[in-house]
């Protein structure tokens, strides 16, 4: 049966080609924007290097301090405070504490490299997949002992030293020598808690150790042992910082701080104004934002494929005649409109692959490498399916309803 | 005429308000899309108020937490960058420098007026590193030094809000509890956000280091002599690093700073017009195949009016201006959505934007219909009456 009305839909596609034509040129389209899209947020927020299992990864980025006179203040936290109270958790398998990045300048040759410096622990490293493609991490000792050493990036080696080897040799970054140890593959910028051009131990920065207060200029990343462990840190976290809270010498201090993954953090940053999850409204912003876009090309198929209904109309009167249902016409129908969804599906997979492939070489994204993988194809073929129910329904049910006799005499109204 | 049209179009509202609601969509989509060229493209073509060309930015970090020894530092530093030749003038800022992404405003009062305004602080050369135009008045000076009440400029902005009409120099607004404000001068525009960005109002406070002893300013804006590149960069950023031990430098220049800001404002635009484009030529398409289809099926009408006398010529018209009723029905149900945002003020955008947006928006639209409904018109009017009542 199925492949009957594979068949005929394939005849009728062949028959009117334009028609076929505007419906595809739609259809893949359509897909493409909701693709691109996908990968977009894939690329910002799922497993991708250097934060590969994003189920066991948590960040805390912000810190809000508020006091009972109305002053408040926000952004990173301070070292102080992270490795104090962050790093003696209990539940997480291990903590990372690293600073946010920093735009340096490195001067070679009379030109200029303009460089983003991070500031790390060993910990980083072994939380974080990152794919070397010469040399290693800095161990504890380097980092103890706070020796000038430097991880670098692909595009910085191959700016600073041509296309060898870079182990071994010294970068001068902001007027301070570091021995490069190892080099990394870009990440990405959107990775805002691991992406830097240049990683240096965080003990360079030991001025910053001692100063007390919550607000600061750095990261804590931490490695939970296994997903379900996730929610017990985060209640470990809000009890640790309750209990500050409670012991701050200024009555009535509100520091709110969260262990987020990147997705929550997003959304907490920018929906829930640094307190609330957020989480719920912005499934409703993306779900609203991806109906309102796919509502026209929707309508403008749903008109097209109503035109088409005319066409078939002896088609449907004899097959009424013959004693099909209703519902046997609306399924021929919906199958039809899938199998045509579909067909599109993969002709706007195949476009947004050149679309992404024009992002990563425009580098309007710093190292993006935006690319397809079963993630986006899987959001992809859900997507068409929906559209191709969505825009099938309807002109089905039209379908369904003309009369055997009317049909079979070529008109409706 | 006019009812018996609308008693047309009410008796074919089933296949005729699909169509309807397209056009309705597509309308409001343009409508979006376009206010928001229109409002960045009026904010382009207004001046600047400053020129950006040969200044550069130099951002400065210190290593410690005494403002006392950072201020120290911070005086040499300066005292350093004009003992260079290459550099025309320099002027300590905040962080809100030129094309920067970072803002600080403050309420200004005068009598009972209180305006959300822009604040910048920098130092006397301001005016001659950022060659800005004053108006009314005068930049502040050295002639303030030790003067009752802190010197300010204002843009004229301000000037219209805070003022309505008053001549501005002179006046007198409270600072804090225990100092006020005086206006020396007034500049026509300065708008150092983006180039994309409306013009808000904003002041000059004046940076006097001896006076403000506890304050520290980690931003340098300096004007260089032309032609001067990365060869100069590197051998003054050495210099000042030796005076500024462990702090961290970095140069920028406005140019490089107003691309930046520019790929913020146009990669969002640019997208966006290019998945507006997507849906119109998505509709056009949808609604040519339409028409097309419809009006072939009615081959024996045409037949029949051709028959009975009508020149092809009038059953062109009559096509087009059925499509052109359509479209009308759609884009009254779109403007008088559209109306709602110049009326109620959603967003704080001047109206006209609006409403060349609306104008633009319908135009198009209508250009759109007749567009579509072209080829297939004129097919229909090409239809031979014998063969059409023939085939019937």
């Amino acid at each position: 049966m199925l492949k009957n009305y594979l068949k005929i839909a394939w005849k009728v596609l062949l028959r009117r080609k334009f028609f076929t034509f505007i419906s595809l040129f739609g259809i893949s389209f359509t897909l493409m924007v909701l693709m691109v899209a996908t990968s977009l947020m894939d690329h910002t927020f799922g497993p991708q290097m250097p934060e590969r299992e994003t189920d066991e990864l948590l960040f805390v980025s912000m810190m809000r301090e508020e006091h009972s006179e109305g002053y408040s203040s926000s952004g990173p936290a301070s070292y102080y405070f992270l490795d104090r109270n962050v790093r003696t958790l209990q539940t997480p398998e291990q903590v990372s504490i690293n600073s946010m990045f920093f735009q340096v300048n490195s001067y070679i040759n009379n030109r200029k490299l303009a460089l983003d410096i991070k500031y790390t622990d060993r910990e980083f490293w072994d939380i974080l997949d990152f794919e070397f493609l010469e040399g290693g991490a800095f161990g504890q000792q380097e980092v103890a002992g706070a020796s000038r050493v430097a991880i670098i990036n692909e595009t910085t080696r191959n700016k600073y030293f041509g296309e060898g080897k870079a182990v071994g040799k010294t970068i001068e970054v902001d007027q301070v020598k570091y021995k490069v140890v190892g080099v990394v593959k870009d990440v990405p910028v959107l990775r805002l808690y691991s992406y830097a051009d240049v990683w240096v131990p965080i003990t360079l920065k030991s001025q910053d150790f001692n100063k007390p207060g919550y607000r600061g200029l750095y990261f804590a990343t931490i490695k939970a042992q296994n997903p379900a462990d996730i929610p017990n840190i985060k209640a470990e976290y809000a009890a640790m910082l309750h209990e500050i809270e409670r012991q701050h010498p200024v009555k009535g201090t509100k520091l709110s701080s969260f262990p987020d993954t990147t997705l929550e953090g997003f959304a907490r940053t920018l929906l829930g104004g640094g307190k609330k999850s957020g989480m719920g409204f912005l499934y409703v912003i993306l779900a609203g934002l991806a109906f309102l876009f796919m509502l026209l090309p929707t309508i403008n198929l749903v008109s097209i494929n109503i035109s088409r209904i005319m066409e078939r109309s002896s088609e449907i009167g004899l097959r009424k005649a013959f004693g099909a249902t209703s519902s046997n016409i609306i399924g021929q129908f919906i199958v039809e409109n899938i199998f045509l969804t579909l067909l599109g599906g993969i002709l706007g997979f195949a476009l947004s692959a050149a679309v992404l492939k024009l992002i990563n070489d425009s580098g309007v994204i710093v190292y993006a490498n935006l690319g397809l993988n079963l993630r986006v194809f899987a959001w992809g073929l859900l997507l068409s399916l929906i559209f191709g129910l969505i825009s099938g329904v309807y002109p089905a049910y039209r379908m369904s309803r003309l009369k055997a006799v009317e049909a079979l005499k070529g008109g409706s109204k | 005429m006019i009812r018996h049209l609308f008693k047309l179009i009410w008796n074919r509202k089933r296949s005729n308000f699909l169509l309807i609601t397209e056009i309705f969509f597509c309308f409001l989509v343009l409508f979006a899309v376009l206010s928001l060229i229109v409002y960045n493209v009026r904010n382009y073509n207004k001046p600047l108020g400053f020129k950006h060309e040969n200044v550069w930015l130099l951002t400065m970090r210190p290593d410690t937490d005494s403002t006392a020894l950072n201020r120290q530092t911070l005086e040499q530093i300066l005292q350093r960058t004009k003992g260079f030749q290459e550099i025309e003038s320099v002027s300590l800022t905040n962080s809100n420098a030129p094309f920067a992404f970072s803002q600080m405003t403050t309420n200004l009062t005068y009598g009972q007026k209180e305006i959300k305004t822009d604040q910048f602080e920098v130092q006397d050369d301001f005016a001659e590193v950022m060659q800005m135009q004053v108006s009314k008045g005068r930049w502040f000076g050295p002639a303030d030094n030790g003067a009752h009440h802190k010197p300010i400029v204002i843009s004229k902005a301000l000037e219209r809000q805070l003022f309505e009409g008053e001549d501005p120099i002179g006046k007198v607004l409270p600072r804090n509890d225990s100092s006020s404000y005086q206006v020396v001068g007034v500049v026509d525009h300065y708008r150092p956000s983006s180039e994309y960005t409306a013009e808000e109002p904003a002041f000059f406070n004046r940076i006097y280091l001896p006076e403000n002893e506890d304050e520290f300013y980690g931003e340098i804006l300096m004007r260089v002599k032309p032609g001067m590149g990365v060869e100069f960069e590197e051998r003054m950023v050495k210099a000042l690093s030796g005076i500024g031990k462990g702090w961290t430098m970095e140069v920028a220049t406005l140019e490089k700073m107003r691309q930046n800001k520019e790929k913020v404002s146009k990669v969002p635009m640019i997208a966006l017009a290019i998945i507006c484009g997507f849906l119109i030529l998505n509709v056009a398409l949808g609604l040519f195949g339409v028409l097309w289809y419809n009006i072939n099926r009615r081959n024996s009408e045409i037949g029949l009016r051709r028959a009975v006398g009508a020149s092809s010529s009038q059953v062109y018209r009559q096509f087009i201006g059925e499509v052109l009723v359509l479209a009308t029905f759609g884009l009254v149900l779109g403007v008088a959505f559209a109306i709602q945002f110049p009326l109620l003020q959603v967003f704080d955008v001047e109206s006209t934007v609006y409403f060349i947006a609306l104008g633009i928006a319908v135009g198009m639209i209508y250009l759109l219909a007749v567009g579509c409904a072209f080829y297939p018109s004129r097919q229909a009017a090409a239809i031979h009456p014998a063969i059409a009542l023939h085939e019937e």
